[in-house]
């Protein structure tokens, strides 16, 4: 399936028999797994982009219609989940100080939260094109909408966390003012990068998983086992300054780890993020934004099939 | 075979050449990486079944015509229609669509359940490739000739009877001012009042020089609208004409000759 593009042929002689105007034609071919004309995708994904904004926002209005409270899980659950998490740590260190305890918690509730937005784009996105089967069989349309359209409503859910990070740790200082957390600095410039590297970590990983997703069906339950092995390989419920030698690779080497740890470094020290962590999230975005996007672009074609 | 791009006449609206489509089903329930592990560690291979839904077929349409298509269940309609939209890829010969396509290939499909007609009708012409503005101005028109109950646009589709599903589909499909529209099985549902409106409203399109491709069982509704029809049989044109020569070949195929239920739309 080739969708050919006629640049070159934009001239048609006058006076003989009128030819289609190239801009309207489009030729289905036989194709194997190589990807299609990336112009033509391209334009055909930005010219749609609104598309994924509505499905997002349509697709969480759908969930949480008519129920108030249904939307407060979404900032409840990861707080309670970070309650555990905090009590767990406190356990294992055998308690501690009034000051090293909040700032513990406030390591745990920005990284689990950040988590959690990958986690959901993740696993919402692996599930977009399955659950999508409607809607592709029906119309031809870029696919990678739909990964994109869950990143976005991951995303929704992510915006409303972030507040609530500021107003439990602004009460906690309340009551322990001793406690060393700058949650505002001159570092908070470096946050549009780190996040959008999150984003485009997020959604490379989700198009991987998607495309598996097509091809075997019980991805998701392998998925629970991988996050939940990947959330204690990530420094949320630790630092990353415990680790020392080659075990400092388990950072580098996990695409959310130089991430979270920057997150924590801004929002919690009020450092800006080291070099390092930079250099690893900015390969780890490319190198996922091209594998992902290339996995799931050359087989897009064959989902309408398998659905 | 080198084909020559520059040479697609404007007239023509679908050129379908030396099509093949074929896929592998599996003829277990689920595929699934637990299964694969199994399977696997025995040795044996995934059981697939061959499925050939089109085997090289060709034929074109110029714009301004209605062309019919018909055939037992399983003959490759649906699949001819997916490959035409763009949505199942070749797997041989070469399908050319020259204009914007508008598809209604399954009932209710692309809508979600839990949102209201007005809000799956935006999310539509969204994927549809529509602006936001530009769903905004049709908006009344698509409602208008809907013509629901009062107040249902507003109400999840979910509360819909399927005649109402079918006439918001309709009404997406033909105010997106496709070149090209495709009907798989879309009429079938509606009431007569809003058979005969979609019918007025193809033969609108027709004359200005649109071209429709409907699939249907409903011999009549062919008849009456079509200028041309293709009787498609296990993934092959057994025959390709006018509606009256093709249709009444196609009764005499199925030994029921013109009986007048056989001509009825369901």
């Amino acid at each position: 399936m080739v969708e050919s593009d006629f640049e070159k042929d934009k001239e048609n002689t006058p006076g003989e028999v009128l030819y289609a105007d190239y801009k309207n034609v489009k030729i289905f071919e036989k194709h194997k797994n190589n990807l299609p004309n990336l112009k033509i995708y391209l334009s055909d994904f930005w010219r749609r982009k609104v598309f994924s904004l509505e499905l997002a926002r349509f697709s969480d209005k759908a969930e949480y219609l008519g129920s108030k409270l249904g939307k407060s899980w979404l900032v409840l659950n990861p707080l309670l989940l970070a309650l555990v998490y905090f009590l767990l740590v406190l356990v294992i260190r055998g308690g501690g100080t009034k000051e090293a305890g909040l700032e513990t918690l406030a390591k745990i509730l920005i990284g689990l939260f950040t988590f959690y937005f990958a986690q959901n784009c993740i696993n919402d996105g692996a599930q977009s094109i399955t659950s999508g089967g409607k809607l592709i069989l029906n119309q031809s349309f870029p696919l990678t909408l739909l990964p994109l359209s869950s990143m976005i409503k991951s995303l929704w859910q992510y915006i409303p966390t972030i507040p609530v990070y500021f107003i439990v740790i602004f009460i906690g200082r309340l009551f322990i003012p001793d406690a060393n957390i700058i949650l505002l600095s001159k570092s908070l410039i470096a946050t549009p990068y780190v996040l959008i590297c999150l984003f485009i970590i997020s959604f490379g990983l989700s198009l991987i998983f998607a495309t598996i997703n097509v091809y075997f069906r019980d991805t998701g339950k392998l998925l629970t086992y991988i996050t939940r092995i990947w959330l204690y390989a990530t420094p949320v419920l630790w630092s990353s300054d415990i680790l020392k030698g080659w075990h400092k690779l388990i950072v580098d080497l996990n695409p959310l780890g130089s991430v979270i740890s920057s997150v924590t470094s801004i929002w919690v020290d009020g450092k800006l993020p080291t070099s390092e962590n930079l250099l690893a999230m900015s390969l780890w975005a490319v190198f996922l934004l091209i594998i992902g996007g290339y996995i799931f672009i050359s087989r897009e074609r064959d989902f309408a099939v398998r659905l | 075979m080198p084909y020559d791009y520059k040479k697609i006449p404007a007239n023509l609206a679908i050129s379908v050449q030396d099509l093949s489509i074929e896929y592998k089903v599996n003829v277990e329930n689920k595929v699934t990486l637990k299964n694969l592990l199994i399977r696997s560690t025995k040795g044996e291979r995934t059981k697939t079944k061959d499925v050939k839904a089109l085997q090289k077929i060709s034929f074109d349409i110029n714009h301004g015509s209605v062309v019919g298509i018909i055939g037992a269940n399983g003959a490759g309609k649906s699949s001819l229609m997916r490959s035409i939209a763009g949505i199942l890829p070749p797997s041989d010969g070469r399908v050319i669509v020259n204009g914007k396509v508008s598809t209604l290939l399954a009932l209710g499909v692309g809508f979600n359940q839990a949102l209201s007609g007005r809000d799956n009708i935006i999310l539509g012409g969204l994927a549809a490739g529509l602006s936001r503005s530009e769903i905004e101005e049709k908006m009344e028109e698509i409602i208008n000739f809907a013509a629901l109950p009062e107040g249902f646009i507003d109400l999840p589709v979910r509360t819909y009877s399927s005649g109402m599903y079918s006439r918001v589909a309709f009404s997406v499909s033909t105010a997106l001012n496709p070149d090209i529209l495709l009907l798989d099985e879309a009429l079938s549902t509606g009431d007569a009042v809003f058979k005969e409106k979609s019918f007025n409203k193809m033969r609108e399109l027709c004359k200005s020089a649109r071209t429709i491709v409907i699939v249907s069982h409903g011999l009549s509704t062919i008849e009456a609208l079509c200028n041309e029809v293709i009787w498609l049989e296990k993934g092959k044109i057994i025959k390709k004409g006018s509606p009256e020569i093709v249709v009444k070949e196609y009764l005499e195929y199925l030994k029921i000759g013109k009986l007048p239920t056989s001509l009825e739309d369901f």
